[in-house]
């Protein structure tokens, strides 16, 4: 009885769902500058990565500096959750890992965090790596490994995207559940105050992760109707699949 | 995105001020706050970063907006620390079904994180009144910050509002056409307007390549060029710093 109770408890403090990303000033200097070191190898690599394909088209750096505006636009869309009556809103990584790849969005979702933690107090300076590790790196991996995975299984692009972006929300408030535990949690017990941390974030990340997977099928499939020569650009399907549906 | 517009493009004291100093100077300060263990030092940096904020006479309701979801937080972090923690119990709540100890140790710890909180935030919301984007942009390509990613976070601000005015007028269409009633088609309106930015970004980007590649952009932009230091600048702000250096190791 006193579990449930406890659990009820926490579910009625469960944070809005921008706490996906760290507050400034929340992890202690050792922690911060642990996953800056964690962050700056994938955000370096995405760098690269971008300059070789901006190498051979010119319009790639204007294209990911769009679709981080994107990324960012879609993340501050205040979307209303019942179940904790306060307002959430979706990450956006799986859209831009499915786009422009795992690296590349690791890129997108650093600038776009970057503008968020100096302007809208979402994040943070101090706690930029340890976003760009669970928003970015964690993000976008599980993403795009759980797109290309199903798509190699032979799930339409619907069904991939819809469970690239619910795995990506999710995947994403696990490491923020994770970072934040081991940040805060100074003498006491990390297992038990990740546990608990996790269940704060229940509420709202449940309903959301679904949310951002049905944004993400959505946006896809209308993709694949209206503009598959952008799919096809971006490596999502093949010139053949498009001429065939055609 | 109301926010972010008006204060960044206002003019007031500290809009001369070399970004680079300002930059350097609020980072000290934030490392100062983060590795800071007691709990004065971070108020006395929130109390300045407030004064800061009201000299340049941010309105009320933006700093408010601004700090909203920081508070919100530093509340939850404080819950949880008190009511969690375990060790000493300062005092109980017997709510019959549930009794709750407040632990000194954990709200001693809480209200430590919370300061932190309440410095860092406003510290940062300070270097971001008082500096505009771009600005602050050139700053930290001189921290030698990738270019690359200097380069994406200058076209994402360019294009920022543009693509956020094109997601309020489809949000606005789809409303209007009933497009948020019920669960099933408030997602599949959401898919639509995430796919229509993604389209004009596509679009945009492609429009802005062939206009750019005509005024001679080769794949890299030229970055703001930053004027020699002023002496007085970098006087004042390392007087700052070492004043709240010596304050943080009291």
């Amino acid at each position: 009885m006193p579990r449930i109770t406890l659990t009820i408890l926490l579910l009625a403090l469960a944070t809005p769902a921008h706490a996906m990303h760290i507050s400034e000033g929340i992890l202690p200097l050792p922690w911060a500058a642990f996953w800056f070191v964690v962050a700056a190898p994938f955000v370096a690599l995405g760098v690269r990565q971008l300059n070789r394909l901006a190498r051979e088209d010119l319009a790639m750096k204007p294209l990911v500096g769009l679709l981080s505006a994107v990324v960012f636009i879609i993340s501050c869309m205040p979307i209303p959750v019942p179940t904790a009556g306060t307002c959430s809103h979706p990450c956006g990584t799986g859209i831009a890992a499915i786009l422009a790849g795992p690296l590349v969005s690791v890129l997108i979702s650093s600038v776009a965090l970057l503008i968020q933690a100096l302007f809208l107090a979402h994040g943070g300076l101090s706690t930029l790596g340890a976003d760009i590790v669970s928003m970015g790196v964690v993000g976008s991996f599980v993403g795009y490994g759980l797109f290309r995975g199903l798509r190699g299984l032979g799930a339409s692009l619907g069904i991939a995207a819809f469970a690239a972006g619910l795995l990506t929300d999710w995947a994403t408030y696990l490491t923020t559940s994770l970072e934040l535990a081991s940040g805060i949690r100074g003498s006491a017990e990390f297992l038990p105050l990740f546990a608990k941390i996790m269940i704060a974030f229940i509420p709202t990340q449940l309903p959301l992760g679904l949310l951002e997977g049905a944004m993400t099928a959505g946006m896809i499939t209308l993709l694949a109707r209206k503009r598959p020569d952008l799919l096809v650009k971006m490596k999502l399907l093949k010139q053949s699949e498009v001429s065939g549906n055609a | 995105m109301k926010t972010i517009k008006p204060q960044n493009n206002r003019q007031h004291q500290l809009s001369s001020c070399d970004p680079r100093v300002k930059l350097v100077a609020a980072l000290a300060l934030l490392v100062m706050v983060i590795s800071s263990a007691g709990i004065a030092f971070p108020l006395l940096v929130t109390a300045f970063g407030l004064g800061v904020c009201i000299w340049l006479q941010v309105p009320a309701k933006q700093l408010l907006m601004r700090f909203a979801e920081p508070l919100f937080l530093v509340m939850v972090v404080l819950l949880l620390k008190a009511l969690f923690s375990g060790g000493e119990p300062l005092a109980s709540i017997d709510l019959h079904w549930l009794q709750l100890s407040v632990s000194r140790t954990g709200l001693l710890e809480g209200c430590r994180i919370a300061a932190r909180i309440c410095g860092a935030v406003t510290l940062v919301a300070a270097l971001g009144f008082a500096t505009p984007f771009t600005e602050l942009l050139a700053a930290l390509a001189w921290l030698r910050l990738p270019r690359g990613f200097i380069e994406v976070t200058v076209f994402a601000w360019r294009y920022l509002f543009v693509l956020a005015d094109d997601a309020q007028v489809i949000h606005a269409a789809q409303k209007n056409r009933l497009g948020y009633v019920g669960v099933r088609r408030s997602f599949r309106s959401l898919g639509t307007l995430a796919g229509a930015l993604v389209i004009k970004a596509f679009d945009s980007s492609q429009t802005m390549t062939v206009a750019m590649t005509q005024r001679g952009y080769d794949g890299t932009l030229p970055l703001m060029k930053h004027r020699p230091f002023r002496p007085s600048e970098l006087l004042t702000s390392l007087l700052i710093v070492t004043a709240m250096g010596i304050f943080w190791r009291l």
